[in-house]
């Protein structure tokens, strides 16, 4: 190809990536052999061969559940529970079946039967046909256990700056991708609701689906760009294209920031999954902020076992070596439900059983288990140099009391680990502001605490009265309304002269316009998401702290939205 | 043994509730069928079959005819009812920022 070429999709991942063309065509060594004359074909022999290839296919697909668990998180790993069905889906396996007792091989058998299943899905309108893709999964799976033929490519395996051309690829093929090493993957089919697009969301992989034939024209070894957020495939970019689509990368403050007059500020990064860790690193995040825990309670049957937290703990202190990680304790209730923790139907959720209430009552057991995953995770980063500091926090709390009892749940958990003389230790610990009630106790928690985070989002919302899911009151849910503003002053004044730090972790932090704003506050953590991290890193760098604080006076001031808006310099 | 029950998840029969309802269906000792609640008996479809379940392509908000026969049809069906009526996780995955839509607020 001569010259700059664009090609047009649907952008799936909203980043940008270069690297080195390479297509990926597993469908190449699935040849089937001939068709067999029926009477040379023994169904015995064939049956078995279906059975044994069914069993195969069933180990990889539950291979392939774990590793997507691990990866991209619950949510993403569900999609394998749907082949295992289609595996076993009894009407496809007794049509295979019965095609093999009429004298076809097996391999043949499953493709005649799955392609009809394919052909029917994809018949029907887009959601359907994007489901055909889970389908076409399982069926490769069947054949290649039948010929015996392992993938073409080994996904998990590619060179670094691979940007990974195919006509689809398949949930399972998504889930092996490595995100450190695969710039960006462009398909000539797809939607971006497809579970592999999900997945490739997820891991924070760019994509752009949906192509269409034109991708072919893309040969092996070709300088690609993928930009996820045009939905564009540039060929042989040139150096404004590639600095255009990658400058969100361009600007990453590896180190610590302070204001121009040395105030260190924290920028951490939310995370809500594991594979968030290293995309957070990647972007310069000091630590995380708010290490949400319920990925690893959602989607599943029952909680997890105190193993299986102690490690998704240690695997978020070891990506952060040299920082703090701050850890909530379970937050479920309001919007967040969970089927087998059997939460209570209530009329206003929101102004129920939630937070830290149901982990000091209801829940004490799993609130139990978590602290000694936790209290041992924390001797970990004590004794490792490889591990960063654990940090725990306990969310929605709105009476001292609250506070007390979690406090003493952690003590008697570290008595019963020193009885069973087990390595552990004790955290920093903290409360989540996220209600105005522990807004106006500020002084009374950070006596009693090492730390206090504020919420902006949950309290934006309880103290304008407003859900932030509904259109009809987006106006009120705004953190810059100065009833929010002063109980965020509140928060940090009452903190004042403690050994109590203040943190926020909300969509407020990540805002580099609101950066000088929250530094005048008096906050010294600031956390959010991975992607707004450069941003606000450099934008702490040019920040003055008194001037930062004669702002926050200026806005705290202020009697309206408006006003604030004005003072911190956005349109009115 | 029939009911009527409405389909509540999101991401109505598809991925996710439709492979439940079948792990569920297997459970029991019963022979289960499902279709639109306004289908004929004759247009049921197995529900024991994820590919038949899926390509019912019922959507949230739809209601289902059940029907059920065999020692445990009763207790196959409220367990049906128990998870098409629960607004389980629907298949939406990650929204577009990358941020964890059960993560809630903070």
């Amino acid at each position: 190809m001569t010259g700059v070429t664009t090609l047009a999709g649907i952008g799936s991942t909203p980043r940008s990536g270069v690297g080195v063309a390479r297509w990926y065509r597993p469908e190449a060594n699935l040849t089937l052999p001939n068709r067999p004359d029926p009477s040379a074909v023994d169904p015995e022999v064939q049956r078995e061969r279906f059975a044994s290839a069914r069993e195969a296919a069933r180990e990889g697909i539950r291979r392939a559940r774990d590793r997507a668990a691990e990866r991209a998180g619950e949510e993403e790993a569900a999609v394998f529970d749907a082949h295992e069905a289609f595996l076993d889906d009894p009407g496809l396996v007794d049509d295979v079946e019965s095609a093999i007792d009429d004298g076809t091989l097996a391999e043949h058998a499953v493709r005649d039967r799955f392609d009809e299943a394919v052909e029917r899905f994809e018949r029907m309108d887009g959601r359907m046909a994007e489901r055909a893709d889970d389908l076409r999964d399982v069926c490769d799976r069947l054949l290649r256990a039948l010929l015996d033929a392992p993938t073409a490519t080994d996904l998990a395996s590619l060179p670094a700056g691979t940007v990974l051309l195919a006509e689809r690829l398949t949930p399972s093929e998504t889930a092996d991708l490595d995100p450190e090493t695969v710039a960006g993957i462009a398909t000539v089919a797809g939607g971006r609701t497809s579970h592999a697009a999900i997945i490739a969301r997820s891991l924070s992989i760019p994509a752009v689906v949906g192509v269409g034939e034109a991708l072919a024209e893309i040969a092996d070894g070709t300088e690609v760009l993928v930009d996820g957020e045009a939905g564009e495939i540039v060929v042989d970019p040139d150096e404004s294209q590639r600095a255009a689509a990658l400058n969100d990368d361009a600007s990453v403050v590896p180190e610590p920031v302070s204001t121009a007059d040395g105030r260190p500020i924290e920028v951490a990064a939310n995370v809500g999954s594991a594979a968030e860790l290293s995309p957070a690193r990647d972007r310069g995040a000091d630590g995380i902020g708010l290490f949400r825990t319920e990925f690893l309670f959602l989607d599943r049957e029952s909680p997890p076992d105190e193993e299986e937290q102690y490690e998704a703990v240690v695997a978020a202190l070891e990506a952060f070596p040299n920082d703090r990680v701050v850890v909530r304790t379970l937050d479920v209730g309001g919007d967040k439900r969970v089927p087998y923790l059997d939460l209570p139907e209530e009329p206003n959720p929101f102004l129920g059983r939630r937070g830290i209430r149901l982990s000091l009552e209801e829940h004490a057991d799993l609130f139990e288990r978590q602290l000694r995953a936790l209290l041992r995770a924390a001797a970990h980063g004590g004794n490792e140099a490889a591990a960063g500091d654990l940090a725990v926090m306990f969310p929605m709390v709105s009476r001292i009391e609250e506070v007390e009892a979690a406090l003493d749940a952690v003590e008697s958990v570290a008595a019963d680990l020193a009885d069973e003389g087990v390595e552990h230790a004790v955290p920093e610990l903290g409360a989540m502001v996220e209600t105005p009630a522990a807004a106006f106790l500020a002084d009374a928690l950070a006596n009693r605490l090492d730390f206090l985070s504020v919420g902006t989002n949950d309290l934006a919302g309880y103290v304008m009265v407003a859900d932030r899911e509904n259109d009809g009151v987006a106006d009120y849910h705004d953190p810059l309304h100065p009833a929010v503003l002063r109980a965020i002053d509140r928060t940090t004044r009452g903190a004042e002269g403690t050994h109590a730090w203040v943190g926020m972790c909300g969509e407020m932090a990540g805002d580099p316009a609101l950066t000088e704003l929250l530094v005048g506050l008096g906050l010294e953590e600031l956390s959010m998401s991975a992607v707004t991290v450069p941003a606000v890193k450099t934008r702490v760098r040019e920040v003055d702290s008194a001037a930062a604080r004669d702002l926050a006076e200026e806005a705290l001031a202020c009697e309206t939205r408006g006003e604030v808006r004005e003072v911190v310099g956005l349109d009115g | 043994m029939e009911r009527i029950v409405e389909v509540v998840p999101e991401a109505g029969l598809h991925a996710r509730p439709a492979s439940k309802l079948v792990k569920t269906v297997n459970g029991f000792d019963a022979d289960v069928s499902v279709g639109r609640a306004e289908d004929d008996e004759d247009d049921l479809v197995r529900a024991d079959s994820m590919l038949a379940v899926t390509g019912l392509n019922v959507e949230h908000g739809e209601s289902v005819r059940l029907v059920a026969e065999g020692p445990d049809a009763e207790a196959a069906l409220d367990a049906i009812e128990d998870l098409l009526m629960s607004p389980v996780e629907g298949d939406g995955g990650k929204d577009e920022d990358g941020e964890d839509p059960h993560g809630g607020p903070e």
